[in-house]
């Protein structure tokens, strides 16, 4: 199955703002999600250098922002920001179902035992209305 | 910390966890202080009425019980019976087993104090890891408020009764994403392996029970698929034998909005029994 989410190259920020969509303090309390964005967003050479940018399926584009403490393996935490046109208002509905996107795609990459089937089963279950029509 | 203090007479502290908040145990409070205790109910940091920190790292197992520690220090309580419910649990367990000079007994409630082994439930992908999995925790129970919400209502038995009476006051005291946070934290300190962070803390929990003579009431639901009575009530009852009990009352894992007069009617006779006297 293909994913609606791909990595893109930093974008041309001008003109936008970086509105905070989520934010995650403990991005290795299981190491598999940590080694998924070290490898996907090449961080062990990139380090915290520059954001990583994934283009999600409405087409906005989301930045992560990954945040090192001190003691612990890098990256030990990531914020996920939209980029919106500066003085645009976010979409909420859209953003929702941009990170329901973001979430299948991070499981699918973090792999067994982790399942896309088993995340859109617990969607289903909290009657997550981007759960309900999941996108790829 | 916010807490409710109705009565007097030998204090009865009542202990919620996650999502909760005082509001579980309302229908304890008048029949509590009618039989002539004080009746205590904190809030957890983190949640009701408390103060919500808003990063991870605020929140520690030893953290909340040293919270709790401080609370029931500061009212200076002796002869405290102390009733737990899930976090509740450990948290109420750590207070009560390192200050036995001021217990005077134990009531113990679909909850658990040992490393392993974990509910069955909560070592399953679906649903539970997936829940607080790294980002989707922040998403579906952070932005979405899952566990707060259709959690808690997946979690009664008379559930058409539990939305009608209850559910919006747990929603609407976790009223956006940043004061959910520890419900998404909570359930990353279940112990699977020997890496959980509370590791050593759950041995000692269960060893100091296992020595523990305080008396002790266990009530369980029948229904609890969480903590089911078989394998954890039966679990504590091995460390307790002296206890009463178990108990199994109409419930699942929120037994106190299904049977919360009955578990409170229980309580009070086990406490009348135990007289003046401290120790069984």
């Amino acid at each position: 199955m293909s994913s609606p989410v791909s990595v893109i190259d930093p974008p041309d920020v001008a003109g936008k703002r970086m509105a905070a969509v989520l934010a995650e303090d403990r991005i290795g309390h299981y190491a598999e999600f940590r080694a998924f964005f070290e490898r996907t967003f090449d961080l062990p050479r990139i380090g915290m250098s520059r954001p990583g940018y994934v283009a999600a399926p409405s087409g906005t584009i989301y930045q992560f922002v990954f945040i090192g403490r001190s003691g612990e393996p890098f990256p030990a935490g990531v914020e996920i920001n939209a980029l919106v046109d500066d003085l645009e208002p976010l979409d909420d509905a859209l953003v929702d179902t941009d990170l329901w996107a973001i979430l299948r795609w991070m499981i699918s990459g973090v792999g067994a035992p982790w399942s896309v089937q088993d995340l859109d089963a617990t969607g289903r279950l909290y009657r997550l209305a981007a759960a309900a029509d999941p996108k790829g | 910390m916010h807490y409710v203090d109705e009565g007097s007479g030998d204090p009865v502290v009542l202990l919620h966890g996650n999502p909760a908040w005082g509001f579980l145990y309302r229908e304890f409070v008048s029949p509590l202080v009618r039989a002539g205790y004080r009746v205590i109910i904190p809030d957890m940091i983190g949640f009701g009425l408390s103060e919500k920190p808003v990063r991870e790292h605020a929140h520690s197992l030893d953290g909340h019980s040293s919270n709790l520690i401080a609370l029931l220090r500061q009212l200076d309580l002796d002869r405290v019976a102390v009733v737990c419910h899930d976090w509740g649990g450990p948290t109420g367990l750590t207070y009560a087993l390192s200050h036995q000079e001021r217990v005077r007994a134990l009531v113990i409630m679909s909850t658990w104090a040992w490393q392993s082994p974990p509910a069955e439930f909560h070592t399953r992908i679906f649903p539970w890891r997936l829940m607080h999995a790294p980002l989707v925790g922040p998403y579906l129970l952070g932005k979405h408020s899952a566990l707060a919400g259709r959690g808690m209502y997946l979690s009664v038995v008379d559930r058409e009764r539990f939305r009608q009476r209850a559910q919006a006051a747990y929603e609407v005291a976790l009223p956006d994403p940043a004061t959910r946070l520890l419900t998404w934290t909570w359930p990353r300190w279940i112990p699977l392996d020997q890496q959980a962070r509370a590791w050593r803390r759950f041995q000692w929990l269960e060893q100091e029970l296992s020595r523990c003579k305080l008396p002790a009431l266990i009530v369980w639901g029948r229904e609890d698929d969480v903590f089911d009575p078989a394998t954890f009530a039966t679990r504590f009852k091995q460390l307790l034998p002296h206890a009463e009990g178990p108990h199994l009352v109409t419930g699942r894992h929120f037994l106190q909005e299904d049977s919360g007069p009955e578990i409170a009617a229980r309580i009070i006779e086990f406490l009348s029994k135990l007289g003046n006297g401290r120790a069984a």
